[in-house]
């Protein structure tokens, strides 16, 4: 079949394409099938993934280990963060305590699951630990990845390439606000210059606080003010923190101005560097209760990373949103190419691509995910040259494929446009993420750089 | 499942006036006080009977946001019928109601049935706008109007149901061309086969599982 052969193509194309990023395929790797193949192949449900958190048979695994240099590393860049936020609370959760609790959030949300038309899903289970599916065990190969991590980390210079690199498949909790910040451009590689910049740039936030805050109300950001604040937005996005960020935000650009779905782009942000700091599910966690100091840092951080992020994604926001009417155009013509089965199915009911991948696009699936997948998703974003403006393309495409199965068996547009409008991802994790990401990085491979395939 | 008419509505009005919360009362029968800001358009559905026959709705949920106004507005095209929706503790979404109107004229057909709702009676305590002037801009309009309250259930049925019939009752009188798409209504696979027999009728309903 046409499938099959594209498979093969696939296969004997990129045979080689691997060796350098060996790291990053061993959440796919099956025991019986050593890095010989490529995991986005065995991604595509031909070979059965291994549990994700399963004990790796290290005999099969000769690359896993951190070289002699990673295990002479000191791990400072822990110790570093720690003493950069004297005033914080640092806690390192448990992992039994987080297995405890997801079990918990998993129960209720089973239940949540039958309500037809978006169910309220807590907060705390959109935004805790992405540890849903399994982990109570650090096992080695997660330690050794962490120790990866610290090690760039601590370089006086990290490696943006290294970490990109390791960062795609996803990127350990616990050094997770740091690198973001590094990732997103926020942060200089330089670590000397690190505590510098970071308290430039916080100040500089603060001062726009001070020069444009209180003109909120004045007749000319009325609206912008009132928009950014909402009307009945979930608890947290009431806090005063998150209307002073989009404020601020639309306020420095007038030609976006403020669009419904930028608020949530700002919650990934808040809620992992946030993390630093918090113990318990951040969903009951007062904000106020952390020193000020603390609270400006998350906030303006908070800030900037969404700003970087923006910037990307810009006609996304712009009049007419272009960015996003062009992106559900490509999507189309990239599900026409990869499953003609879908796409003639929609045209057949007569459903339109934007109406369910407007969301899509305009909120960068946050909608469509548990917070935790968004978190884990964007580690991947951050870590791809174009993550977020081009990736996400693919990820989409990706992620409608997935739902194939439920799609044909649908028998009426009715059926087809509540179904991709309430995908069940309630109980999606690390493992499921890892898998979208991994076909999202094949369909990338085979259309993005072949215009001929990708147009008509 | 089979039905006579399908009917498609849209819902506008201002942010945060009550327009999803409208639906997901009329569509489940619960009000959820916190909720995500509608992106875009979202869809729901239902099964209504007016006069013995089964008509189902078919309701697109939009934005109010001003900047979702160009995704929005083309679903105007293609509606019987609009709800829009203003905020009784908001006098700022009553005044806005003329520019909704007229969007909405430009980019429908012009048979479609408007029913204005001033919506969160139940928040009485803090009206802003009175009944006597939503019921005065309705006549003024020729729209029907209702108060509503998606949080107590009050008048919810009652305001897609009787703009149901409004339809209804256009179609009998041969207003809307039924067989034009374009006017928002469909005739179910049930309608055809209403005069024959008890097989007729459930092979209507298998087809109507097939097709629409």
């Amino acid at each position: 079949s046409k499938k099959a052969s594209s498979f093969h193509e696939f296969a004997r194309s990129t045979n080689d394409a691997w060796d350098i990023d060996d790291e990053e395929d061993e959440d796919f790797l099956a025991p019986i099938h050593p890095s010989s193949l490529p995991p986005t192949l065995l991604s595509t449900h031909q070979v059965p993934p291994l549990p994700p958190q399963q004990p790796i048979n290290t005999t099969i695994e000769p690359d896993t280990g951190p070289g002699p240099a990673d295990r002479l590393a000191p791990p400072t860049a822990e110790v570093r963060l720690q003493h950069e936020e004297a005033n914080g609370r640092v806690v390192v959760k448990s992992s039994s305590e987080a297995q405890l609790n997801t079990n918990t959030v998993r129960s209720t949300l089973q239940k949540q699951q039958s309500l037809p038309v978006r169910p309220i899903i807590p907060l705390v289970a959109r935004i805790s630990d992405q540890n849903s599916s399994g982990a109570p065990i650090m096992t080695v190969r997660d330690k050794s990845r962490l120790d990866k991590f610290k090690y760039l980390l601590s370089c006086p210079n990290t490696d943006l390439e290294e970490l990109r690199k390791h960062s795609w498949s996803g990127i350990p909790r616990e050094v997770r606000p740091i690198t973001w910040r590094l990732l997103s451009g926020y942060l200089p590689v330089n670590m000397e210059r690190r505590d510098l910049v970071l308290k430039r740039k916080r100040d500089e936030y603060f001062g726009f606080i001070e020069q444009y805050y209180h003109s909120r109300t004045d007749e000319t950001y009325k609206d912008t003010y009132r928009q950014s604040s909402g009307p009945t937005p979930p608890s947290m996005l009431t806090h005063p923190v998150f209307e002073r960020i989009l404020f601020i935000w639309a306020i420095r650009h007038p030609a976006s101005g403020y669009v419904q779905g930028i608020n949530d782009l700002v919650t990934p942000f808040f809620v992992v560097f946030l993390s630093e700091f918090v113990e318990e599910d951040v969903e009951n966690f007062d904000v106020a209760s952390l020193p000020l100091d603390t609270q400006r840092n998350i906030e303006a951080d908070s800030f900037w990373c969404m700003t970087k992020l923006l910037d990307g994604i810009q006609d996304n926001y712009t009049f007419a949103q272009p960015g996003i009417q062009n992106k559900v155009k490509a999507l189309e013509e990239l599900v026409s190419r990869i499953d003609e089965d879908i796409h003639n199915y929609f045209k057949r009911y007569e459903v339109e691509y934007l109406q369910f991948a407007f969301r899509w696009m305009n909120n960068l699936l946050m909608r469509e995910l548990p917070l935790r997948c968004t978190i884990r998703l964007w580690d991947t974003y951050q870590a791809e040259q174009e993550g977020f403006s081009h990736f996400h393309l693919y990820v989409c495409a990706a992620f409608l494929i997935e739902w194939r199965k439920e799609i044909l068996s649908m028998v009426d547009f009715q059926g087809l446009l509540m179904l991709l409008q309430n995908l069940p991802t309630i109980h999606w994790g690390n493992e499921e993420v890892g898998l979208l990401l991994a076909e999202a990085y094949r369909l990338k491979y085979m259309f993005a750089d072949a215009p001929n395939h990708y147009k008509r | 499942m089979a039905y006579a008419y399908l009917f498609k509505y849209i819902i506008i009005g201002d942010t945060g006036v009550g327009k999803s919360c409208l639906l997901l009362q009329f569509t489940d029968k619960r009000f959820q006080p916190v909720h995500d800001l509608t992106i875009g358009v979202e869809f729901g559905a239902r099964m209504i009977t007016i006069d013995g026959k089964q008509i189902k709705l078919q309701i697109w949920d939009t934005a109010g946001q001003e900047s979702f106004r160009s995704i929005t507005r083309s679903y105007y095209r293609g509606a019987a019928g609009a709800l829009l929706v203003y905020d009784i503790t908001r006098r700022d979404t009553f005044n806005h109601l003329t520019t909704w109107l007229e969007d909405a004229r430009q980019h429908s057909n012009s048979n479609m049935v408007i029913m204005l709702i001033g919506n969160k009676s139940d928040l009485e305590s803090r009206r802003e706008v009175k009944k006597e002037e939503g019921e005065a801009f309705a006549r003024e309009h020729g729209l029907i109007f209702m108060e509503t309250s998606a949080k107590t259930a009050s008048n919810v049925e009652e305001a897609f149901i009787n703009t149901a019939k409004e339809i209804y009752e256009k179609i009998q009188e041969g207003v809307f061309d039924i067989n034009n798409e374009a006017n928002g209504i469909k005739i179910g696979p049930q309608h055809a086969t209403t005069n024959s027999t008890l097989s007729g009728s459930q092979g209507g309903q298998q087809a109507g599982g097939g097709c629409c």
